[in-house]
C-alpha cells in the first residue's frame, strides 16, 4: 500500500487545491474497538474498506461513534427502535454539529465527499438497519431475532440532517455490510466497488487544473 | 456471532499521517499499514483548525476507551503544527474526563520512511496496559 492521497494535508477547502475525493467513514470502519461485545472483525481498521478507498484516491475522513459516546464500550446489543428515543438524537446531532463544519468545508470547496457507513446497524446504517419493535427490558433476546430492514440508522438520519439544514447537498452514501446478520465479506466488497465505479471520473479532471500528482 | 477480533489498543492519529500530503512516501511511514499490522484501532484528529466541539467528542470517546481496559497512545509529527494531535487543546479535555495522557510518539521527518516506519511499529508493539489490568477487562 502507499500513500495514494493527493491533498495538500493543510485545512480542507483553500481555493488553491485541485477538486479532492473525500471518504467519510463510521468510526468502526477505522476502528473495531468501537463495535458492541463480539461484534468486532477486526483488530483494527476494517482492511479491505481502507484498501479499496485508498487505492481510488480517497481521503479518509472517520465520524464520530455515537453508541460509544452514548452507552459506553460495554453496551448491550440494540436495535434501531430502542435508539429511536429524543435523548439519543439530541447527542446524535450534538455529534452531527461537531462534524459537520469539516464536512460543509470540503463540501464547499466543491470536493467530491461520499459516505461509507455500516450496513444494518441502528445507528450508522445507510441502506439498511436492525429492527425488532419488541425488543427492550432484560437483555435475554434469542440469537438473531432481529430483523434486517431498509432504511438509514438514526445517527445517519441525524447526520443528514444536520448537513440538509446547513444548505448542504446530499452525500452520496453506501454502507459495508458488517451488521447484516451473516457477514458476507466478498458480497460487502463487490457492493462497495460497484458503488465506487458509479462515482464521477477522477478528481482533478474537472478543467480546474491540479498540483496533484 | 461468538468471537470478538478486536484489539484492545487504539492510538489517536493526525489527519496529516491518515491523509498525508502527496510525494511524502519518502519521509512519512505508512501509518495505516503499521497499525494495521500492530492491531490498532484509530481515532482520526481533525485538520489544523479550531474544531473544539469535535474534540470534546473525541475526548468523551478516548476517556470512555482509557476508563474500560483500552491501551490508548498518541503519535504526531515532530515539528508540524501542535503535532497534528491539537494537543494544547485536547490534552485539558482528557484532563478533565479524569484520564492519565496517552503515551506520545512523535515521528520525525528527518530520518527517512523507513526507520520510522521501524521505530513507530516498536513503539507500538511494546505498549499495552499491564497484565492485571489486561485480565480484569477482556474477557
Amino acid at each position: 500500500m502507499t500513500h495514494q492521497d493527493s491533498g495538500s494535508g493543510s485545512t480542507p477547502g483553500t481555493q488553491q487545491e485541485a477538486r479532492r475525493k473525500v471518504a467519510l467513514v463510521a468510526n468502526c470502519l477505522l476502528n473495531q474497538n468501537a463495535k458492541v461485545c463480539q461484534g468486532a472483525h477486526y483488530a483494527g481498521a476494517v482492511t479491505p474498506v481502507v484498501e479499496l478507498l485508498r487505492e481510488r484516491g480517497y481521503r479518509l475522513q472517520q465520524l464520530p461513534c455515537p453508541e460509544l459516546a452514548f452507552a459506553g464500550v460495554r453496551r448491550w446489543w440494540a436495535v434501531y427502535e430502542q435508539y429511536d428515543t429524543p435523548a439519543y438524537r439530541t447527542h446524535c446531532r450534538r455529534l452531527a454539529q461537531a462534524i459537520a463544519p469539516l464536512i460543509e468545508q470540503y463540501l464547499r470547496a466543491g470536493d467530491e465527499v461520499i459516505l461509507i457507513g455500516l450496513d444494518g446497524s441502528p445507528s450508522t446504517g445507510v441502506r439498511f438497519t436492525s429492527s425488532n419493535p419488541d425488543w427492550g427490558g432484560r437483555p435475554n433476546r434469542p440469537q438473531d431475532d432481529w430483523q434486517i430492514v431498509p432504511g438509514r440508522g438514526i445517527w445517519i438520519e441525524e447526520l443528514e440532517a444536520e448537513l440538509a439544514r446547513r444548505g448542504l447537498p446530499p452525500v452520496p452514501a453506501t454502507g459495508w455490510g458488517l451488521d447484516m446478520g451473516r457477514f458476507d465479506k466478498a458480497g460487502a466488497r463487490r457492493d462497495l466497488e460497484n458503488f465506487l465505479n458509479e462515482r464521477p471520473g477522477p478528481a482533478g479532471t474537472d478543467g480546474e487544473g491540479s498540483s496533484r500528482s | 456471532m461468538s468471537s470478538d477480533a478486536r484489539g484492545w489498543r487504539i492510538a489517536l492519529i493526525p489527519d496529516a499521517l491518515i491523509n498525508p500530503p502527496a510525494r511524502a512516501d519518502a519521509v512519512l511511514p505508512d501509518v495505516l499499514l503499521v497499525l494495521e499490522a500492530s492491531g490498532y484501532g484509530v481515532l482520526q484528529l481533525p485538520p489544523p483548525g479550531e474544531y473544539g466541539p469535535l474534540l470534546a467528542v473525541i475526548a468523551d470517546q478516548v476517556a470512555e476507551y482509557a476508563h474500560h481496559g483500552y491501551a490508548v497512545v498518541a503519535v504526531g509529527v515532530r515539528g508540524s503544527s501542535a503535532d497534528g494531535l491539537h494537543w494544547r487543546r485536547l490534552a485539558p479535555l482528557l484532563r478533565k474526563r479524569g484520564m492519565a495522557l496517552p503515551p506520545r510518539h512523535l515521528i520525525r521527518t528527518d530520518l527517512g520512511a523507513a526507520a520510522e516506519q521501524q521505530r513507530l511499529a516498536r513503539f507500538l508493539s511494546d505498549y499495552d496496559l499491564p497484565a492485571e489490568e489486561q485480565r480484569h477487562w477482556r474477557v
